[in-house]
């Protein structure tokens, strides 16, 4: 073959999943090479600022961009793996030759092996004037703070409220961006309940049955037209609202970015649950063609964690079929099949029931792993799930049930009321006094008896959902330690003013203590000192 | 609602109401609509608006989203010039 170079595995994609595909299978001597479009490795974690869900084995609680930094920093010391970034994959011919734009020439290449980690796109909305200047979809608001430091707007709408809408809409606020409110269409919120917690007891309204009608405005976004959908999603008459605001950001869901593969006989089916159209593979993430495999949101949506375990499994496949020694067959068939299981894991909660159906459908995830049980809520969380704020009758079930507890001093009290495979609380306390029961996707509690109220886990947990109050500081005064990622950054002894669940300002406070060391990355710990009538109510502060 | 402020595709500038037309017309398939409209033939390949005009398919003729195909993908993704090619074809392997 004329100028046709014979390689090993090609890696289409320097996510998550094509990152830790690459690492999978060169570390077991399979010579990689790996393929970005962009001028930088990490995907989408590069704009991620917020500190991940999942196990400690996957990088819970370390933010998306140091998640990054750890896989490249691997990569680029491994030898095996040549990267090309600003490179873009043109072409994947049936003869299996592909064809790369790269430093300004088209370069021709046989593999013995492809892993397709191409990610996913936004899905975009319709509605009247979509296409005026200021509607942006959420991928494009982060790109501009976190990648560019530039700001989108002053004022924000935005539409949708799964955890990418959520998130975005914390660090637009972060970035000092005020965001009119977060609207939803489905009578529940569709991101994880913490992160629209933190968003409501910053003030931000959260409007489930809602959608966006018109973007107003002559030659940019000046407002929004937002209306009340019923049950069956129909719009109801006479609810609609003027929301004044420079933006509107859609947040309306990723589909599988699944265009080069399409090039292919690839055989792609619409699962809904999955976010649209997706390849058919099979549990080794290898699809219809022979060592084509697929890793990541290209194989239907999910998020980072799972994406980087897929890369695993794939990575992993074609190490087996490329390094014939032995000696690593069997390691290799073990590792595969702890990735799986880990996978199955994180996908076993009440939040991975969509992927779990949408698996289900193209023939996997059949497996009588999942427990019944754990796949159901274990508290009643429709008001949690509606608001953003949990109900007195949660936030009962994580308190003390005996009030001479309050008087020992310190305690910890966790509002982490959904549940979703997490565990830095649980690994991070240094006294083991919360416990998931050994499983990820349980709801942590805090063992009152072991809890010195060290605040460790304040700064610990990815959903700022642990507060450490005690009671009886003073006669008349509590203190409740708090997380706190704004700035400015309070100092002690300040007079802050002091909010609860919903934003609402109820009291001052006396900043008696902020920890902001390398253990608390940048989530500051702040106590405040308050009415007593207040410790629990006390959740948010805003520093004058 | 005014079908004609609605974008369906926004590299080609097709509205809602350029999408229903074609539809109710009879031209049932994402590839038909495509050559009568240039959905999907910009910058963005289609990446906007394929799903968009898949539930509208959907929706007027009852066919079940799961049956309506995507448009076509070719080689190459994205441009490339003839220099390009050519330089590629000159490099020693």
């Amino acid at each position: 073959m004329h100028n046709i170079e014979k390689v090993e595995l090609i890696i289409v994609g320097g996510g998550p999943a094509g990152l830790s595909a690459a690492l999978a299978a060169a570390n077991y001597g399979v010579n990689v090479i790996l393929v970005e479009e962009r001028e930088f490795l990490g995907g989408q974690l590069v704009k991620q600022t917020h500190r991940f869900f999942g196990s400690e084995k996957e990088y819970a609680g370390t933010r998306g961009l140091k998640i990054s930094n750890l896989l490249v920093k691997e990569i680029k010391e491994n030898e095996h793996i040549k990267v090309l970034t600003s490179s873009r994959v043109l072409g994947i011919y049936k003869d299996k030759i592909v064809t790369i734009l790269t430093n300004n020439k088209m370069m021709k290449y046989f593999p013995k092996a492809l892993i397709l980690a191409t990610g996913a796109s936004e899905k975009f909305l319709a509605f009247e004037n979509n296409d005026l200047p200021g509607v942006f979809g959420a991928g494009a608001v982060q790109t501009l703070m976190n990648l560019y430091g530039v700001s989108p707007a002053k004022k924000i709408l935005m539409v949708g409220s799964g955890n990418i809408g959520l998130i975005v809409s914390y660090q637009l606020l972060q970035a000092g961006v005020e965001v009119a409110c977060v609207i939803e269409a489905a009578p529940k919120i569709g991101g994880y309940s913490v992160h629209a917690s933190k968003l409501r007891r910053m003030g931000v309204p959260i409007l489930t049955s809602h959608t966006i009608k018109k973007a107003v405005g002559k030659d940019k976004v000046e407002g929004a037209i937002i209306c009340q959908l019923d049950s069956s999603w129909r719009e109801i008459i006479d609810t609609d609202q003027f929301i004044k605001c420079d933006a509107i950001c859609l947040s309306v869901g990723l589909t599988p970015l699944t265009d080069l593969l399409r090039q292919t006989n690839i055989k792609t089916v619409y699962i809904s649950e999955l976010g649209g159209y997706i390849p058919i593979r099979d549990e080794n993430m290898e699809t219809n063609i022979k060592n084509l495999f697929v890793a990541g949101d290209v194989s239907g949506i999910e998020e980072a964690t799972s994406a980087i375990i897929e890369g695993q499994i794939a990575g992993l496949n074609v190490a087996k079929r490329i390094n014939k020694n032995v000696k690593y067959q069997l390691e290799i068939e073990k590792q595969i099949m702890e990735a799986k299981e880990e996978l199955e894991l994180l996908r076993a909660g009440p939040v991975g029931e969509k992927v779990r159906k949408g698996l289900k459908k193209i023939g996997l995830n059949n497996s009588k792993n999942y427990d019944e049980r754990m796949s159901n809520e274990e508290y009643d969380i429709s008001f949690l799930m509606r608001t953003g704020i949990p109900s007195n009758d949660n936030l009962k079930m994580k308190l003390p049930q005996s009030e001479e507890i309050f008087n020992k001093g310190p305690i910890a009290i966790s509002e982490c009321f959904q549940k979703f495979p997490c565990d830095p609380c649980v690994k991070g306390c240094p006294f083991d006094a919360i416990s998931e029961e050994g499983n990820i996707n349980n709801l942590p509690y805090v063992d009152f008896e072991k809890c010195t109220g060290c605040a460790i886990c304040v700064s610990k947990c990815p959903g700022l959902a642990m507060f450490v109050v005690q009671k009886n500081y003073t006669d008349s005064t509590s203190l409740v330690t708090l997380p706190y990622e704004f700035l400015p950054k309070p100092m002690k002894d300040q007079t802050v003013l002091v909010l609860n669940r919903e934003g609402t300002e109820i009291c001052e406070g006396i900043v008696k203590r902020v920890i902001d060391g390398k253990i608390q990355d940048k989530t500051t710990v702040v106590t405040v000192e308050v009415p007593k009538e207040y410790f629990l109510e006390t959740r948010n502060i805003k520093v004058k | 609602m005014n079908e004609d402020n609605i974008i369906i595709c926004r590299c080609e500038d097709v509205t809602l109401k350029d999408i229903r037309n074609l539809i109710q017309q009879g031209f049932t398939t994402i590839e038909e609509i495509k050559r009568l409209s240039r959905i999907g033939m910009g910058p963005c390949q289609g990446k906007t608006c394929g799903l968009l005009i898949a539930k509208e398919i959907a929706e007027i003729t009852g066919i079940s989203i799961e049956k309506i195909e995507l448009q076509n993908i070719r080689p190459p993704y994205g441009g490339v010039t003839f220099e390009e090619i050519i330089a590629g074809d000159e490099v020693e392997k």
